[in-house]
């Protein structure tokens, strides 16, 4: 497998896990590739207008990347915590289609505005690695960050209060948590993660354009999250990691490929209900590697 | 342009935005779900009506060069494609939703589901016909004129055929909903659909019936785009797709006369965005659906959101 599949890839399972966030807590958003275009934009202006970000000719200091990306998820974290009050008193559809049409508006801002460069984007965004072996360890070592941030939220008292509101957001409210705050931080907390992911994709892809914000990118990180599961963290990770590269692994076939994909989203859901990843599947997998790692200690192999 | 050519530009768009929104809405109010192959299904209308009409397939795909060994009228192939398209959408009802009904799945399941089958419908339409665009040509009108004067300004017949025929529709449909004994049925599936089936209403005959049901209406306002702006690849559905969601909450979930009416809003407000502002055209309706999702969410002519405990 090529590194430059391997990083979408990744960035595929960085935007699940940016889906899956108010997921936990039962809020249904499609905003994410807005805040993923966001992001990207930021790094795009900053890199290539600024010299400060710019470094010299094509290569871009790592420095450089990292405030952009600070910037890029404090930017998308900004208009999520400005438009998240009223929006997250809506639910399940109408929440939905409010963030879709979020969307769509970031789309024909970022399309129309002087300084995006139109339909055909911003070009020759400068590189910070040489190569994308370089990409794929910086990413790897976010998406770790992030999956350690998720695990870690199981065990704090947000991470409850979330799990408690997916389950009965009133029953919640009658026990005294705060929902709409934590319906909030959990969506700004998306907004940021992707904005800090457009902000990297935009210098692997080296440019960016209003596509990367757009309904379709809506639905299609929705898969990675219905496909992987939305229950636990490694679902989603799964999900935008395996759907990311099923497009490419069908190229061989051609003209069928979209179909095949198509088909995948439409049978997943009937089959999988819950998604790859539940409860009971990780249970049953740590078993059966306990009871290997067992075995193994009880009759070592000979040299 | 003056006033007037403004208005029927909005109205006659509007119409096809509030057909549109319609076929979502009777899938939602039996359902509760939205259905997200509804962009491919119209697309779907609009290839039909250019077959029929015995237009030929380009270069491209795999039909390439074919032609329908008849040509009719438009007149005549316009509700063929639509009973075409709401054979399609039946098969979209039998594929992604009724497995999950079946099993008692979370409904928000078959938002994915039928985005696959939307995906699947639209790439198909590639492989088979290319993504070249096609037009209808207006000659296949008959003997109406292109276009003919009204109080000093200039109307396309076809921009009057789509207010028309829309406005045909809804008045149809509304006097089938209230009048007939499945119109009725349907809005007691929608109300309550275990309630009804106690009642001896067959259930899944109501939610097949809103699927063909939306599928005709899909197809239909298809059919007259393609005619009204041609037919620009297998994706131009999408645009609609989504322009009919932010109509259909704009006119309240669920509601038929919501529906046409937030239609009619939006196409007239795109139509007054001023021609040095028409890229922003496009978030002119998103912009509405944001504001009345924020102040009165159930939509203009929606029923008050219940609040279940």
């Amino acid at each position: 497998m090529d590194a430059a599949l391997l990083e979408q890839m990744l960035l595929g399972a960085l935007l699940a896990l940016s889906v899956y966030l108010p997921l936990r807590c039962g809020q249904l958003s499609l905003a994410t590739p807005g805040f993923y275009a966001v992001g990207g934009y930021v790094a795009a202006l900053l890199s290539t207008g600024v010299p400060a970000f710019a470094g010299s000719g094509a290569t871009s200091p790592l420095p450089a990347l990292l405030a952009e990306m600070v910037l890029g998820g404090a930017l998308a974290g900004l208009i999520a915590l400005a438009i998240g009050g009223p929006v997250l008193r809506l639910r399940g559809i109408y929440l939905a289609i409010a963030t879709i049409a979020l969307v769509e508006i970031l789309r024909v801002l970022n399309l129309n505005l002087p300084f995006t460069g139109g339909a055909m984007g911003i070009f020759g965004i400068p590189q910070p690695f040489a190569h994308a072996e370089g990409y794929v360890l910086f990413t790897l070592a976010l998406l770790a960050l992030a999956c350690w941030l998720c695990q870690r939220l199981e065990a704090l008292r947000l991470g409850r209060a979330m799990a408690a509101i997916r389950d009965d957001e009133l029953a919640a409210a009658c026990v005294g948590i705060d929902t709409p705050r934590t319906k909030l931080i959990a969506f700004v907390a998306s907004a940021v993660l992707a904005g800090v992911t457009g902000a990297l994709a935009a210098h692997f892809f080296n440019s960016w354009n209003a596509r990367a914000g757009s309904f379709d990118a809506s639905i299609t990180t929705l898969a990675f999250v219905v496909f992987g599961g939305s229950r636990l963290w490694p679902g989603p990770v799964l999900g935008g990691l395996v759907l990311t590269a099923l497009p490419e692994l069908l190229r061989p076939v051609g003209d069928l490929r979209l179909i095949l994909f198509g088909a995948v989203i439409l049978l997943g859901p009937l089959f999988f209900p819950q998604g790859l990843v539940t409860a009971e599947r990780l249970h049953w997998l740590a078993a059966r590697l306990g009871r290997g790692r067992h075995r193994g200690r009880q009759a070592p192999q000979a040299p | 342009m003056d006033l007037l050519q403004i208005l029927v530009n909005g109205l006659s768009v509007g119409a096809v935005y509030g057909l549109f929104a319609l076929g979502y809405t009777l899938v939602f109010s039996v359902l509760g779900v939205i259905n997200f192959a509804h962009g491919a299904v119209f697309t779907l209308g609009a290839y039909f009506t250019y077959l029929l009409i015995g237009g030929a397939v380009g270069a491209n795909g795999l039909l390439a060069g074919f032609q329908l060994p008849f040509a009719l009228p438009f007149w005549g192939a316009l509700p063929l494609a639509g009973l075409g398209a709401a054979l399609v959408a039946l098969l979209v009802e039998r594929v992604a939703f009724r497995p999950l009904r079946r099993r008692r799945a979370d409904p928000l399941l078959a938002l994915i589901t039928s985005l696959g089958a939307g995906v699947i419908l639209v790439n198909l339409i590639q492989l088979l016909v290319g993504a070249e665009s096609y037009a209808i040509p207006t000659g296949a009108l008959g003997g109406l004129p292109a276009s003919f004067p009204l109080l000093g300004a200039r109307v396309r017949t076809v921009q009057a055929l789509l207010l028309g025929i829309a406005v045909l529709l809804l008045a149809l449909l509304t006097l089938w909903l209230e009048g007939s004994r499945n119109g009725k049925g349907l809005q007691a599936v929608a109300e309550d659909a275990e309630t009804a089936q106690l009642l001896g209403i067959d259930s899944a005959a109501m939610v097949r019936l809103a699927f063909g049901l939306s599928g005709f209406l899909a197809g239909v306002a298809g059919g007259l785009v393609g005619l009204s702006v041609s037919i620009a690849g297998p994706y131009f559905g999408i645009g609609y797709g989504l322009k009919g969601l932010a109509v259909l909450v704009l006119g309240g979930l669920g509601s038929v006369p919501g529906a046409v009416l937030g239609g009619l809003i939006v196409g007239l407000a795109e139509a007054f965005v001023p021609a040095d502002w028409s890229g922003y055209k496009d978030a002119v309706s998103y912009g509405f659906l944001f504001l009345v999702l924020l102040l009165r969410p159930r939509g203009l002519l929606g029923r008050p959101l219940p609040t279940k405990v």
